[in-house]
């Protein structure tokens, strides 16, 4: 769902720029406080993975294909929403200026949609859903697929307010599509954090050992 | 199969790009969900039928912004076929992981406390 220049105004792209920053400074604070030397090893991993994962579109049918966002993964493996939020900017600033994928004008409003609202409805849906099942490893697929179904549908209502997608349709298609991209998002989400936990415990959030 | 700093890192750039090469051979050239959605609210397509081959999603764009990158689509403009691919995606990883790991790094340092 990486929205190209095309899609927004430019008055428009502006305000999401703003709100992104904000949230960017909130994610550089958090990961001044929380973050050292120890846990380079699994942001690194963890970037050049969500990378790569990215790339890799996969049919799902009805004339399209999706592939893994990451928000929820990043998220839940490091123990923060601003976690998402601090590597996926920088996965998307990659994309946007040597790819081409987002555009540069729009890259507040994507790093809004996969970075803060993914990150954010990854992380509380997985806490949510963690004290019901006990699974940490199901508890983050069934976040991530809302980690990738509610950004869509906020990346939907911003297509209506550019006046690029009319609101019901736009909710409609951008809803259907990433319901069944969100199994995508789940299902590799889930088997990353496990296979994460496999190799790094310790690096991986005390909410996946505590459970695991 | 707790793994060291060094093999983990290593282990998961690999991995990363064993998944981008698999990628440049299989990754589905289907429109993605945004662009899907653009095609349907353009009329290009139906909600649950097939993508037109020469479908153009920017149509709907109301935004003036152009910019040209160096790597458009994850391919070299002057190369053709998957090596060109290839190159682009192992690229994007290792640039990712430089820029990941130096974030991280102005940021920890920043801080002034860094645990040697």
């Amino acid at each position: 769902m990486h929205i190209p220049d095309a899609f927004i105004p430019l008055p428009q792209a502006a305000v999401y720029w703003i709100i992104a920053l904000i949230f960017l400074a909130l994610a550089v604070k958090w990961a001044r406080s929380e973050m050292n030397e120890d846990k380079i090893p699994m942001i690194a991993v963890l970037a050049a993975g969500i990378f790569a994962l990215q790339s890799f579109n996969l049919p799902v049918s009805m004339g399209t294909s999706g592939h893994l966002v990451g928000g929820a993964l990043a998220a839940i493996v490091l123990g923060s929403p601003f976690a998402a939020v601090f590597i996926l900017t920088l996965v998307l600033i990659v994309q946007a200026i040597i790819f081409g994928d987002g555009g540069i004008t729009t890259l507040g409003a994507n790093i809004i949609n996969m970075g803060v609202i993914g990150g954010f409805v990854g992380f509380y849906s997985y806490k949510g859903i963690l004290k019901a099942i006990k699974n940490p490893f199901v508890s983050a697929g069934i976040a991530a697929w809302l980690a990738c179904f509610i950004p869509a549908l906020a990346c939907a209502v911003e297509m209506a307010i550019a006046g690029t997608f009319p609101l019901a349709p736009g909710l409609v298609a951008m809803g259907l599509y990433h319901a069944i991209i969100g199994v995508i998002e789940g299902i590799v989400t889930g088997i990353v954090i496990y296979v994460l936990y496999r190799a790094r415990p310790d690096l991986v959030d005390s909410s996946v050992r505590g459970a695991a | 199969m707790t793994l060291d700093n060094k093999t983990f890192i290593l282990a998961g750039v690999i991995v990363a790009i064993l998944i981008g090469v698999v990628a440049v051979f299989m990754a589905s050239g289907d429109p993605d969900g945004l662009e899907s959605s653009a095609l349907v609210v353009s009329g290009q397509k139906d909600l649950a039928g097939l993508s037109p081959e020469e479908g153009d999603p920017e149509i709907v764009g109301t935004g003036t912004f152009a910019y040209e990158s160096p790597l458009p689509d994850y391919s070299l403009p002057a190369m053709d076929g998957a090596t060109g691919g290839l190159i682009a995606i192992v690229v994007g990883i290792i640039l990712t992981l430089v820029v990941v790991i130096g974030a991280t790094y102005l940021v920890v340092m920043g801080k002034g406390n860094s645990k040697a």
